[in-house]
């Protein structure tokens, strides 16, 4: 029962504008439905710093689609991994999270902090997963949505969306691949805490899944005798490349929608 | 609840849940259930005292019955008898419609202490006269106890008569 209320979720990404409906109540949240609007190569390229939205009128245009068959008109957006700068940060005691967070990050955005929306996500242990986005990079996409006739609710980060369902699941030992169409998050796990977290551009050309091993076994000791979960954008051929060296589904979205199994938010936010 | 933090350039006060807007409704309709149950009870509450003051107001009435009737009653127990209950003009008439006409009253005294005992000292103008005043005192429903005194029979009959005057209510 959605006791908390249903959400409207739609998420960019570069290969596609996915939407779910999200029902939450005590339990925890249910999907209740998902639709996925391919975008044409181009349109959409995650930046940083730059436009993002190539072809703005192709993107508002998935946008309606996505929102006219799940009849949503108040919506929570998901900006795609690639557009802000991720980090997990020990936090002194006392410090006020987004304050620490733009303080650390500052030095180490392409573009002035003063520019930049901040925001904070308990990481438990004393620890804070920080985030900066640009306001420009952020207003893009409003507009986009706004244009498309929806209300906006809320703007979250879907690779943050990702670790909040992971960080839910207390993994033991194990790296998880969160990955978005253009990058991707690694995030090492070790007694149910994330102790590690890394965020980078995707190269998808051939290898890939091995070069993602790799980088997961440097990413966390742990790595080699725990676990490696790949979820998000692409994970099916990445685990079958992977062989029995993937385990697990991680974050698949709810089997209901087949085109849902690699909507890694989807994963995270029902997880 | 998520906690998802929000990077909206322009954040918006979250939606409230379905769960808040029906937990005010109910809230609601709670208050208006009090209200009106405490409506309901302030008008009984009146009717109550209104019940109370006539109630009270009765039993202030019978107290005072109550103890104007233990008044009689300690009178009549202690042989009392109330002076307006037996006013001297009265007792008066009384022992005047009983004298025969030759006898006549020089002296009458009323004892309200002792019940309204009353001492007549009468001369007859001859015996009897003596005995008729006599049975007309023990004839009178106003007097009991008629006590006849020492006689002084000398041509004229002098003597002094007790009674009680109990008048018209015993």
């Amino acid at each position: 029962v959605a006791l908390l209320g249903t959400r409207f979720y739609v998420a960019f990404d570069a290969l596609a504008v996915s939407a779910a409906t999200v029902a939450e109540g005590f339990g925890g949240r249910r999907a209740g439905g998902f639709v996925r609007v391919p975008l044409e190569p181009g349109a959409l390229a995650p930046s940083p710093s730059g436009t993002s939205l190539a072809r703005a009128e192709e993107v508002r245009a998935a946008v309606r689609r996505a929102a006219a068959a799940l009849g949503g008109s108040r919506a929570t957006l998901l900006l795609p991994d690639g557009v802000g700068r991720v980090a997990l940060l020990d936090q002194p005691e006392g410090a006020v999270p987004r304050d620490y967070v733009r303080f650390r990050l500052a030095a180490s955005l392409p573009w002035p902090v003063s520019e930049a929306v901040v925001e904070a996500l308990p990481a438990g242990r004393g620890r804070v997963v920080g985030a900066a986005v640009r306001r420009a990079v952020v207003a893009e996409f409003e507009q986009a949505a706004v244009a498309a006739g929806l209300e906006i609710e809320q703007v979250h980060l879907a690779p943050l969306v990702a670790l909040e369902g992971l960080m839910r699941s207390r993994p033991r030992e194990a790296v998880h691949a969160v990955l978005g169409d253009v990058a991707l998050c690694l995030a090492a796990f070790r007694d149910g805490a994330l102790v590690g977290l890394r965020s980078r551009r995707r190269d998808r050309s051939p290898g890939e899944a091995e070069r993602l091993r790799e980088e997961a076994r440097r990413a966390s000791a742990a790595a080699d005798s725990g676990a490696f979960v790949v979820s998000g954008s692409g994970a099916l051929r990445l685990r079958r490349d992977l062989g029995g060296r993937a385990a697990g589904n991680g974050l698949d979205g709810p089997a209901e929608w087949p085109e849902a199994a690699e909507a890694a938010w989807l994963g995270g936010l029902v997880a | 609840v998520s906690r998802q933090p929000d990077f909206a350039t322009s954040p918006r006060p979250r939606r409230g849940p379905a769960w808040d807007a029906a937990a005010v409704a109910v809230a609601a309709l709670l208050l208006l259930a009090a209200a009106g149950g405490a409506w309901r009870a302030r008008a009984e509450a009146g009717v109550a005292h209104a019940r109370l003051d006539e109630a009270r107001r009765g039993v202030e009435a019978a107290s005072a019955r109550l103890r104007s009737l233990d008044v009689r009653a300690q009178a009549r127990g202690a042989r009392l008898l109330p002076a307006a209950d037996a006013l001297p003009a009265r007792v008066v008439a009384d022992v005047a419609s009983v004298l025969p006409g030759d006898v006549r009253l020089e002296r009458l005294s009323i004892d309200y202490a002792r019940g309204g005992a009353v001492e007549m000292q009468v001369v007859a103008r001859n015996a009897a006269a003596w005995d008729r005043l006599l049975e007309r005192l023990e004839r009178a429903p106003v007097f009991r106890e008629v006590e006849p005194g020492p006689e002084a029979r000398d041509g004229e009959v002098r003597s002094l008569v007790r009674a009680r005057w109990v008048g018209g209510g015993q």
